[in-house]
């Protein structure tokens, strides 16, 4: 199997490659740059264009991205050009923001849909049944922002249960536990929020696994044996109607990485999703093809990680 | 169906019915999709729900801007600010290389500002510093009060004035102020060139007394123009730390220094900043205990007012001004914005190598100026103004925005809503409707199609622009977007600035900074003069304007209101809206007041209750 990951690492290489090229490409096909947006009356159109200069903007292209993919190699993905810190730096800050919203809501997440479902599918028809299907479509069709802005007002503002913006409390000094405390408080509406509305794929998936494994024969064999019938549920169903839902956790994990503009936005927490939008409307070149090379290696590591994930659960899958 | 199904159809409903209920003033709230661009956007932000109507008339008093409160205030107590941002704020503090507008206002509290302005932002001698300018020897003096000293005790000395310019003329600098303004200055080009170690025009001539040589002195140094820089720099912590590396350094980021009423705590970078009393400060003790800053999203600001989670907003959004305007813990203070925006014709062409415009107006699509006037007539501003942005904005008459007040020339009068004489001008001026489609055509009998670039923003400046549409539509001009739709702020200033054969006409808008003085727009070698119009008269009154002679004020101010005649005459752009900003306070806040010119300072802010009113 290790020579399999290792392969399949090496393999990204070129994938990566590629995407760079076209990234750094459509990026500078895009009209403007970082500095149109800084013009006042006041300012000088010769020190734009210095600056310009200085950047390089008027370069060829393929210079531009052998110098930008030269430093890259080094680990130097160049600065900011709206927030004037090294790229690494600011999408540093940002992805563990990140990282720790989306750990936190695929675990709520599991938490909220593994019950839901296999409850589902094992009294299927019923009236419980009935109410967790009618609950899926329900967040499934509503939009993101509008739930996100109903927990924010209903739970932040009104009941004033949770915090409304931020990542943490400023009165905290970090490294303390009031300040851990404050950083999961920040995060924990957002991740409901999150958690709540991925459920819908992972009920469907998870009742309709547990619906078809009832009639299975292994199921009869079991309860012809005499196994109590909730362990055939825990120990033999569950098991084999987890393996779609493993098949995409690399996909949900990595996924979750990109951040979400939305929920970003309207909890006022700094993530990927909306350093990503504003990079794109900035013109923030060294930062949106940073990104997206990020965005690719996440979604190629996602497939990789599925796979592990499939092999592990699932002994009949080798990967060789 | 069975019936199990219904009832829980049903609870589930009404549950939904409550939680809508209890949201019902807040379901236009969406979030931003545009950021907020420096300086440069029309933030075109107003609301869809709009049809109702806003109930008074835009006008100077249309808003207090002094905050009345006579509660008994309570000792110290903590101010709770909202900045309004759909983005972290980026933590620059220091003037010299901050760029984003948020961070300007969370320094506001902790400013390093050496002057006070006037009512037309002219310098004046009321605060840390004062300037005599010596027109006929080029020179500028200013003298610091003695025993001022930084937040960390250390004394304001001249090295702390010469500092700023050091940085900006810096060859590693990387920021837009060093620019043509600052090579005013004796020296600058040398220094930045790296030919010398210092800027030879800067004297230092006694412990408060600073020499600025110039190469010419206008009166535009008083707006703190000429390269006259209007802040300083701790040289004490700085002047060590490599020009390159300032801009991550933990003076600028995590504790700068100041010489503000508050003095920086502790910061959460792009979120929230704490400020405690300035114990330091010339002026004296400020009675809040301190200031706390949070960034809060547009979509949940007006929310955050009303649960008294904060005590007052900053850069709060108009578009929202429906959910706030009749909250009974808030007060609305509201001021004009230094504003306008426009619509520019297109007369000529920038030639990029020479820096100069030449206006061609016998040739160009609109170079027939009583078209133009009657294009500015048959806009409907006004109603614009009042279904879509609540008369948070109104119809500007000329290219000053009134807050300067001896430079303003509220006598104008524009272009208000007048179809009837724009049909009249266009009759006179041989633009009919010859072929009897409805539209005109040009004098020659040529169909007339002009193309209008318009910048894209949130869902109402779809209805705004096609509303304009239909107005000159309405007097029988056919006017079509070009390109075919709206078009993203930066496509929008790419194609303006390089004269696009694809555009006839433009909507633009200016933040037009303190400095009044019009020549960066519209003098012949200006690149943002995007009309592209120029004259001899024109050229005349711009130079006139900024002369050694404007030093008289007098003269300064008729040359400004000569200058907004002519550019009314000429029409080659017509000034559209100029708009309000508003700053929302909780009523346990005492003494604040919102005007431009004041004698109030932030240490006399003080609370009455011990947490925001709900």
């Amino acid at each position: 199997m290790w020579k399999t990951i290792i392969r399949r690492v090496l393999v990204m290489i070129p994938q990566l490659f590629v995407l760079s090229l076209l990234i750094f490409i459509m990026a500078k096909f895009m009209p403007g740059d970082p500095f149109t947006g800084l013009i006042t009356p006041e300012t000088d159109p010769a020190r734009i264009e210095e600056l310009r200069i200085k950047a390089g903007f008027y370069d060829p292209w393929y210079v531009q991205y052998v110098n930008w993919i030269g430093n890259a190699f080094q680990g130097d993905f160049g600065r900011s050009y709206t927030f004037n810190v090294p790229v690494s730096n600011l999408i540093g800050d940002r992805a563990l923001n990140t990282l720790w919203l989306a750990l936190l809501s695929t675990f709520l997440l599991y938490l909220i849909a593994i019950p839901l479902g296999v409850l589902a599918g094992r009294f299927q028809d019923s009236f419980l049944d009935k109410s967790i299907v009618f609950y899926s479509f329900i967040v499934y069709a509503i939009p993101t922002f509008v739930l996100g802005l109903i927990n924010l007002f209903f739970f932040g503002y009104e009941l004033g249960w949770f915090p409304t913006s931020g990542t943490v409390d400023i009165k905290y000094d970090s490294g303390t536990a009031g300040y851990l405390w404050s950083k999961f408080y920040h995060i924990l509406l957002p991740a409901i929020t999150y958690a709540l509305l991925a459920t819908t794929g992972v009920i469907q998936y998870l009742r309709t696994e547990v619906i078809d494994s009832k009639s299975m024969d292994y199921v009869r064999t079991a309860k012809s044996k005499g196994i109590p019938i909730n362990k055939v549920y825990s120990r033999h169903i569950f098991r084999n109607s987890l393996l779609p839902i493993a098949a995409f956790l690399g996909f949900t994990i990595t996924g979750l990485l990109g951040g979400s503009i939305f929920i970003e936005t309207i909890f006022g927490y700094p993530g990927m999703g909306q350093l990503f939008i504003q990079s794109v409307n900035g013109r923030d070149y060294s930062v949106i093809t940073a990104l997206v090379m990020l965005f690719g290696f996440l979604t190629l590591l996602g497939s990789l990680l599925s796979d592990i994930i499939m092999s592990i659960v699932d002994p009949r899958i080798r990967i060789d | 169906m069975n019936k199990k199904l219904l009832a829980l159809l049903a609870l589930l409903l009404t549950l939904m019915l409550v939680l809508a209920a209890c949201n019902s003033d807040d379901d236009s709230a969406k979030p931003a999709d545009e950021p907020d661009k420096t300086e440069e956007g029309t933030e075109e932000d107003a609301e869809e729900g709009a049809e109702e109507e806003a109930e008074q008339p835009a006008s100077d008093d249309l808003f207090s801007v002094v905050l009345e409160n006579e509660g008994e205030a309570i000792k110290g107590g903590t101010l709770q600010v909202a900045l309004v941002n759909d983005s972290p704020f980026q933590g620059i503090f220091s003037y010299v290389l901050y760029e984003d507008a948020y961070d300007d206002e969370i320094m506001q509290f902790a400013s390093n500002s050496l002057f006070t302005t006037d009512g037309d932002f002219l310098l004046n001698d009321k605060g840390i510093a004062s300037l005599t300018v010596d027109g006929d020897n080029n020179k500028a003096t200013i003298k610091i009060k003695e025993g001022v000293k930084w937040s960390d005790g250390e004394p304001l000395k001249i090295e702390d004035l010469i500092q700023p310019y050091l940085i900006i003329g810096h060859p590693d600098y990387a920021g837009v102020r060093y620019d043509s303004d600052f090579q005013n200055i004796i020296g600058a080009v040398e220094y930045h060139d790296g030919k010398a170690d210092t800027i030879s025009g800067l004297k230092k001539v006694d412990e408060t007394t600073l020499e600025i040589s110039f190469n010419k002195v206008s009166p535009a140094i008083y707006s703190g123009g000429d390269g006259l820089w209007g802040y300083a720099e701790p040289s004490h912590i700085v002047k060590d730390i490599p020009v390159a590396e300032l801009l991550e350094n933990d003076a600028v980021r995590v504790n700068p220094v100041t010489l503000g009423a508050f003095k920086f705590e502790k910061i959460v970078p792009g979120e929230s900043v704490q400020f405690a009393r300035n114990e330091n400060y010339w002026k004296g003790q400020s009675k809040l205990d301190g200031v706390i800053i949070k960034t809060v999203p547009s979509a949940s600001a007006a929310k955050a007012l009303e649960t008294g989670e904060y005590d007052m907003a900053l850069s709060f959004p108009t578009s929202a001004y429906e959910n706030v305007k009749d909250l009974e813990n808030i007060t609305l203070l509201g001021r004009q914005e230094l504003y306008y925006s426009y619509v520019g014709f297109k007369l000529g062409k920038y030639d990029t190598e020479a820096g100069l415009s030449t206006t061609n107006e016998a040739d160009a699509k609109m170079g027939n100026k009583t078209l133009r006037q009657a294009m500015g007539y048959a806009l409907d501003i006004e109603q614009v103004n009042e279904v879509f942005y609540f008369d948070l904005r109104e119809r500007a008459n000329s290219l000053i925005p009134p807050v300067f007040k001896s430079f303003h020339d509220a006598s104008i009068e524009g272009y208000n809503y007048d179809p009837e004489k724009a049909i009249s001008l266009l009759d006179e001026a041989g633009y009919k409707d010859t072929d009897g489609d409805g539209l005109r055509e040009d004098p020659n009998g040529e169909k007339l199609t002009i193309k209008l670039a318009a910048m894209s923003a949130d869902e109402t400046q779809e209805q705004v622009i096609s509303y304009y549409l239909q107005n000159w539509g309405e007097v029988g001009l056919d006017v079509q977007l070009a390109t075919g739709r709206l078009i993203e702020f930066n496509t929008f200033y790419d194609k303006v600035q390089a004269d696009d054969p694809e555009i006839d006409i433009f909507m633009g808008a200016w933040g037009t900074g303190t400095n009044p003085s019009p020549a960066g727009l519209y003098s012949k070698t200006a690149a943002y003069n995007f009309s592209r119009y120029t004259s001899e008269k024109l050229e005349g009154l711009l130079t006139d304007i900024d002369s050694p002679k404007a030093l008289d004020s007098k003269f300064r101010s008729d040359k400004f209101r000569e200058w907004q005649e002519y550019m009314q005459e000429v029409s080659a752009v017509i000034p559209m809206q100029f708009r309000y900003e508003l700053r929302p306070i909780n009523d346990r806040v005492k003494n604040f007041d919102f005007n431009y010119e004041t004698d109030f300072d932030l240490i006399d802010v003080e609370l009455v209750a011990d947490t925001p009113v709900k």
